[in-house]
């Protein structure tokens, strides 16, 4: 056997755990999915038959697949953009001479250490039209008590203040690294070119934190598509359907209606939309950028 | 030396473990509603363990979301529990597609003994009858009818509950005030038709196999509960959620003085304030007196591993000793014809106020699971279009005959 054999076959050999990992938890669940979802009843745990493809016909016919799609792509784009927005907004000042910066740092990043589930029951006590905290401060306020999550026009808007809330803290942090390894010679340079602090932020700190937020955008942005936590513990994804998000659509049509072969469908084609979604992503946002 | 040693050592170890599964207890699973592990359920299961020596029961509990969550992944697994607890709907659904067994060889070994199912109510049988067979027996029979706090409602000058819509209404409007609802409301889906029983409606029609609550009648019934929202100003918008505990919280504050609500929500009421002055009133009527029942059933999944057991642990948990403790303790009402005659029970008020309710009370989902038609789809387009009414003020006549529609071109999927 050659060395390069031998240097070809140990490769495999490390990379076979890596590869039997993807192939069991990735690759086969998505094929398996894909193989149910041509098929209608109860594909793998009862009858089922081959339905060509009139699983993803009915997805064309079904409103309130379309609702729930509409309503995740506000509440994924929403989310992602005020999330970023905000943390950068947040590391440019934590990177600069703010007092006491480590504490404020630990607070926002706070609710990411929290448990999804603990943070949401805790926003719908404080969101409760009657005993909630923001409704007692309105009152004390002379303000009008709202019903945050009760309006059909409104409630997904709360949910993406919340998820904001959540998310805020990992990307704030992401940034402040990123921002710190920006050279200082780079400013430096400006400076003696007399550039000013929002120039230095606009036309350095901006473009060189481009794959940052191609990272940041990319991550955020699947984690909201495939969002369920918030609705289904603080609306049920009600009032009116407005927050039943994709995934909760999904998890309703296999868990409550048994239908698995159409949930496979709707899972599938939300596989698709991701991929082409975070396409689009690295497309608009991808630079290459060197700094040295 | 070594190398014998360790063979022996393994050998003993691999002995050591397989002797010890062979000795140790068999296990019966049983899947359980969270609310529901009464003490007194607890005792059955303990003195089951004493006379069944070598059985151990893993009593695991759920809330129902998770619990169906669970036991969809159980059966895709084939690994379902021995024993499972339903809210409803899920014998008919469960028994069409083949997933639970017929009791039948059970009862007819049993049934005479044990009293079933002559001395279960007719509704909670019929329920569980598929194709003639029983597939689940009901442990817990319910209906929800009209709560309301007698301190508020005669402050507001009445001496006895409201009997009508018309009076329904009236007193809601008087009983309102600062911090104070005249009725309170629930999100949950099937909360709604009581109004629409009552006003001669329904959503499903088991004749023709179509969704009717795009009817007259159901608009109707929807729309009296959006003006009492957005017109009177005398209920608030349900709060939303998953959960349906909002107007029983609202109703053990003092902050309503009706709700609709079944004996599930006894234990919660007396024991969050004792101090409340509270009675249950027969259902209001408006064409007629009619409420929706409920209930939780027991049934063995087909491939369970221990069906026997499970069906004797079936017996003890609806026995009437159990059933007249259970309910004494926890104001919970049961489907068996002798506990509803048991003098302890006639003597509680408040089980007996939810006893009355069960004679024309009427299941949501009955008709429409046994047709093997039920799906979420269909609820929530239905329930989207109730939602825009309460929530937004829409019009039930300009939105229930679209939803109607959508839902009618959902069953044929």
């Amino acid at each position: 056997m050659t060395y390069r054999t031998r240097r070809t076959l140990t490769a495999y050999a490390l990379l076979a755990p890596a590869i039997l990992y993807f192939s069991v938890y990735f690759a086969g669940p998505i094929l398996i999915e894909f193989w149910a979802s041509l098929r209608s009843g109860q594909p793998m745990i009862g009858q089922s038959e081959f339905a060509g493809l009139d699983n993803y016909a009915e997805i064309l016919r079904d409103r309130l697949a379309h609702k729930s799609m509409v309503a995740t792509l506000v509440y994924a784009i929403g989310s992602t953009v005020i999330t970023l927005v905000f943390a950068l907004g947040l590391s440019a000042i934590l990177s600069g001479p703010v007092r006491a910066k480590n504490t404020i740092r630990a607070i926002i990043f706070f609710p990411y250490i929290v448990s999804f589930v603990i943070g949401a029951l805790m926003w719908k006590s404080i969101l409760d039209p009657y005993s909630g905290l923001l409704n007692s401060g309105l009152l004390y306020l002379g303000l009008e008590p709202q019903n945050w999550l009760a309006d059909p026009s409104r409630a997904l808007y709360v949910l993406i203040g919340v998820s904001v809330w959540k998310d805020v803290g990992y990307a704030t942090l992401i940034y402040i690294a990123a921002i710190q390894g920006i050279p200082d010679q780079l400013y430096d340079a400006a400076r003696i070119d007399g550039a000013k602090p929002r120039h230095l932020f606009r036309d350095i700190t901006l473009p060189l934190l481009m794959p940052t937020t191609l990272f940041l955008a990319v991550v955020v942005m699947i984690a909201h598509l495939q969002e369920i936590s918030l609705p289904y513990l603080m609306t049920g994804g009600g009032p009116a359907n407005s927050t039943r998000l994709y995934s909760l659509h999904v998890y309703e049509t296999a868990f409550k209606d048994f239908d698995l072969g159409y949930a496979s469908a709707l899972s599938f084609a939300m596989f698709v939309m991701i991929l082409l979604i975070t396409w689009i992503q690295f497309k608009l946002l991808h630079r290459d950028i060197r700094h040295t | 030396m070594l190398r014998k040693n360790l063979k022996v050592t393994l050998l003993a170890a691999t002995a050591a473990v397989f002797g010890m599964n062979s000795a140790s207890a068999e296990t019966l699973r049983v899947y359980f509603n969270a609310g529901h592990a009464y003490e007194t359920y607890l005792e059955v299961i303990e003195q089951f363990e004493a006379d069944n020596p070598g059985w151990d029961v893993a009593f695991e509990k759920f809330q129902w979301p998770d619990m169906r969550t669970k036991i969809v992944a159980d059966f895709a697994a084939s690994n379902p529990p021995d024993l499972l607890a339903e809210p409803g709907g899920w014998v008919p659904e469960f028994a069409q597609k083949s997933l639970i067994m017929p009791l039948t060889k059970y009862i007819d070994a049993d049934g005479k003994d044990m009293g079933f199912p002559s001395d279960w109510q007719d509704g909670s049988v019929t329920r569980n009858t598929i194709n003639g067979e029983v597939y689940g027996v009901q442990i817990h029979q319910t209906c929800a009818t009209l709560v309301y706090n007698k301190d508020l409602l005669s402050e507001a000058g009445y001496d006895a509950p409201p009997t009508t819509w018309e009076e329904f209404r009236d007193v809601a409007k008087k009983t309102s005030k600062p911090g104070v609802f005249g009725f309170a409301p629930n999100p949950s889906f099937g909360y709604i038709f009581p109004f629409i029983y009552q006003n001669g409606g329904d959503w499903y029609d088991a004749e023709t196999k179509q969704m009717t609550f795009g009817s007259p009648e159901t608009q109707e019934a929807v729309q009296f509960l959006g003006d009492m929202i957005h017109k009177d100003k005398s209920a608030p918008p349900p709060v939303a959620g998953s959960d349906y505990e909002g107007p029983q919280r609202l109703f053990t504050a003092g902050r309503a003085a009706m709700i609709i609500t079944g004996p599930w929500d006894v234990n919660a009421i007396r024991t969050g304030n004792p101090d409340l002055n509270w009675g249950v009133a027969p259902s209001i009527t408006g064409e007629k007196q009619a409420t929706i029942a409920g209930g939780v059933s027991l049934m063995i999944p087909k491939d369970a591993k221990h069906p026997d057991m499970a069906w004797e642990l079936i017996k003890r948990l609806t026995a009437v000793d159990v059933e007249v403790a259970s309910a004494l303790q926890y104001g919970m009402t049961m489907p068996r014809k002798s506990w509803l005659a048991n003098p302890q029970i006639g003597a509680d008020p408040i089980l007996s106020g939810f006893g009355e309710c069960l004679a024309y009370a009427k299941g949501v989902n009955d008709e429409i699971s046994h047709a093997g038609l039920y799906s979420s789809a269909v609820e929530e387009t239905f329930k989207g279009a109730i939602d825009e009414v309460l929530y937004s003020g829409a019009s039930a006549a300009d939105l229930l005959p679209d939803a109607e529609k959508e839902a009618n071109r959902l069953l044929t999927r």
